[in-house]
């Protein structure tokens, strides 16, 4: 068997299909390698070893008996622990949940169990996806796999760590304000937060309703197409879904994005996200990716997206709004009990959620509240809704000169743990170049510019990514571009 | 320095609304964290947004109604009565709280 640093979906897909190994024997070589180099990573919250040795047992019996099974099937894979996994724990890191099993499905898991996938484990996250460190996870934070003194980024650490460290084939993590594709770029790897609606957010734990997407994480562009396929589709449980985007082909890139069109393509720069603070190693990875793209025939032009500056006070205004919102079901009464709180039902709210809570997530409740609050409300909630609308039209005008936009993910590769803890606004910065694309609801990638990390390249240097954002519904041009610029290395 | 943007009262009606109880160090670090916050969202109002709609959600898609029918207009895997297992506290299937009155 392949070493499971080598391993990609489409190599398990053959290696599986050509009885080069069993789904069991794969499942088990990454449980084995998780319990010896996951407790300096920390990826994993909670591993699922029964129900996926038995679910990827099932596969191989499914095969042996030549039923035809789908894409995924024994397909390895790790689940952010604010998505739901029926029977399973879901913390979303804290430790309000501390204690609680799911207690049914998210659709997305639905779609995934369909495809016979296997679900090793729960990785860490920031607590309630609300970070970019994962360093606010109430059960500690999330190691680079690179230099486990940095951070792992966030809020989908674990997921993006899982993938990186080879504890996994792929993962599913969720997107609000970069945090698929900030930890994909801190740990390179793949990250795609898809169109908001693509996929369903039921049996996603509720950050900011408006904003939340879950998207695949993978070692390759093709990967993660594969992912994102079988993930994406209406649900009749989440209104705000479509079924319109036909993704039916999206796993098959040759076909839906082939080379003449892919070169077709104007790809934008906008000026506002090429700035002077921008770290060295940055800069140089995106110039890398921009002449890498030209050397396939494609072309670019400078654009602006002149409200961007605007972005990050707009978006710390209506995420921490929604989610004082979401989160104010977390009462001590539905989910789990915080032990040794007594006296009244109201004792029970605000001692279960005073201790409940971690920092970051009682600061923006507390801001959340304030912006929506009688007095308040207009200059900064409704102020901040149309400074959105202002936001998104950018990206509609500009879209109509070109059709991808080009960007950094990140000002800076992955930093220590601990250095931006400090103050909370140093850390929100993080994600100046991720939050617009939420904003406007456009597909986002994340993608390495030197190459998934490999048994080759880890902790040679730090990762550095780049983000490509497309139209909305046009994730075949964003995964198009970026699968001829992956063959462009293995050229 | 003028005085902050949140002051202690503002601060404890704030986590009153949102039902959290804050210690006096954690009051303390929020009245600074929302200082510097709020003061980064003063930008906002150099913006002129006089011409447009607020944009309140991420779809553009309308709601619309559907049947009153548990049979007909309801998902097949409907996660209905789910978490009922999984109530903390409870007695002949209620979930089991302090008394709403004292």
């Amino acid at each position: 068997m392949e070493p499971l640093h080598d391993l990609t979906i489409k190599k398990f897909q053959d290696g599986l299909r050509d009885k080069q190994f069993s789904a069991l024997e794969v499942t088990q070589a990454y449980f084995d390698r998780i319990k010896k180099h996951d407790p300096e990573i920390h990826a994993y919250l909670s591993l699922a070893e029964e129900s996926a040795v038995r679910d990827a047992s099932a596969v191989d019996v499914a095969i042996a008996s030549d039923e035809n099974v789908g894409a995924l099937a024994g397909v390895p894979l790790a689940i952010k622990d604010n998505i739901l996994i029926k029977d399973l724990p879901a913390t979303a890191a804290s430790k309000i949940l501390e204690g609680y099993t799911a207690s049914y499905d998210a659709a997305v898991i639905g779609k995934l169990r369909n495809e016979r996938a296997v679900f090793l484990g729960k990785t860490n996250l920031d607590e309630f996806a609300m970070g970019g460190s994962t360093e606010n996870s109430a059960f500690g934070p999330t190691h680079n796999p690179h230099d486990h003194s940095r951070v792992a980024g966030g809020s989908s650490g674990g997921s993006a760590a899982a993938v990186a460290a080879h504890f996994a084939l792929g993962s599913l993590g969720s997107d609000t304000g970069g945090s698929i594709r900030e930890p994909a770029a801190f740990v390179g790897v793949v990250g795609l937060k898809p169109t908001y609606g693509a996929v369903s957010r039921s049996g996603c734990i509720a950050l900011a309703s408006s904003l939340d997407q879950i998207g695949p994480f993978a070692k390759t562009v093709e990967d993660a197409a594969i992912l994102f396929k079988a993930i994406a589709g209406q649900d009749p449980l989440d209104a705000t879904s479509v079924g319109t985007a036909d993704y039916s082909a999206i796993d098959d890139l040759e076909k839906s994005a082939p080379l003449d069109k892919i070169k077709g393509l104007t790809i934008g720069l906008p000026e506002e996200y090429f700035i002077d603070g921008l770290d060295k190693s940055i800069a140089d990875g995106v110039n890398t990716a921009v002449e890498k793209f030209k050397s396939l025939g494609c072309h670019f032009k400078k654009i602006s997206l002149p409200h961007t500056k605007y972005a990050l006070s707009c978006y710390y205004i209506v995420m921490p709004a929604e989610a004082s919102s979401n989160l104010a079901r977390f009462d001590g009464i539905r989910y789990a009990r915080l032990p040794g709180i007594d006296g009244s039902l109201s004792d029970l709210y605000i001692k279960t959620r005073g201790e409940g809570f971690g920092p970051e997530a009682k600061r923006r409740i507390i801001l959340g509240t304030f912006v929506l609050s009688s007095g308040y409300y207009d200059a900064y909630y409704e102020k901040a809704q149309r400074t959105r609308t202002l936001i998104a039209r950018d990206f509609t005008e500009a879209f109509k000169d070109v059709d991808v936009m080009l960007t950094p993910v990140t000002p800076t590769p992955a930093f220590k743990i601990g250095e931006k803890t400090a103050d909370p606004l140093s850390m929100y910065l993080a994600d100046i170049f991720t939050i617009p694309v939420n904003l406007a609801g456009l597909p986002g990638i994340s993608i390495p510019v030197n190459g998934t990390a490999s048994a080759a390249n880890i902790g040679k240097e730090l990762p550095v990514g780049f983000q490509l954002i497309g139209k909305k519904w046009h994730e075949a041009d964003i995964l198009g571009l970026g699968r001829y610029y992956e063959k462009l290395d293995q050229a | 320095m003028s005085s902050p943007s949140i002051g202690k009262k503002e601060l404890e009606h704030l986590a009153k609304l949102s039902r959290i109880e804050l210690d006096p160090a954690e009051e303390e670090k929020l009245i600074k964290d929302l200082d510097s916050i709020l003061d980064h969202f003063k930008e906002l109002q150099a913006l002129d947004t006089s011409s447009v709609a607020p944009m309140t959600g991420g779809t553009d898609l309308v709601n619309i109604l559907r049947e009153d029918d548990p049979e007909k207009g309801g998902h097949e895997n409907t996660n209905q009565g789910a978490g009922v297992d999984a109530f903390p506290a409870s007695k002949d299937g209620y979930n089991k709280v302090p008394p709403v009155f004292e």
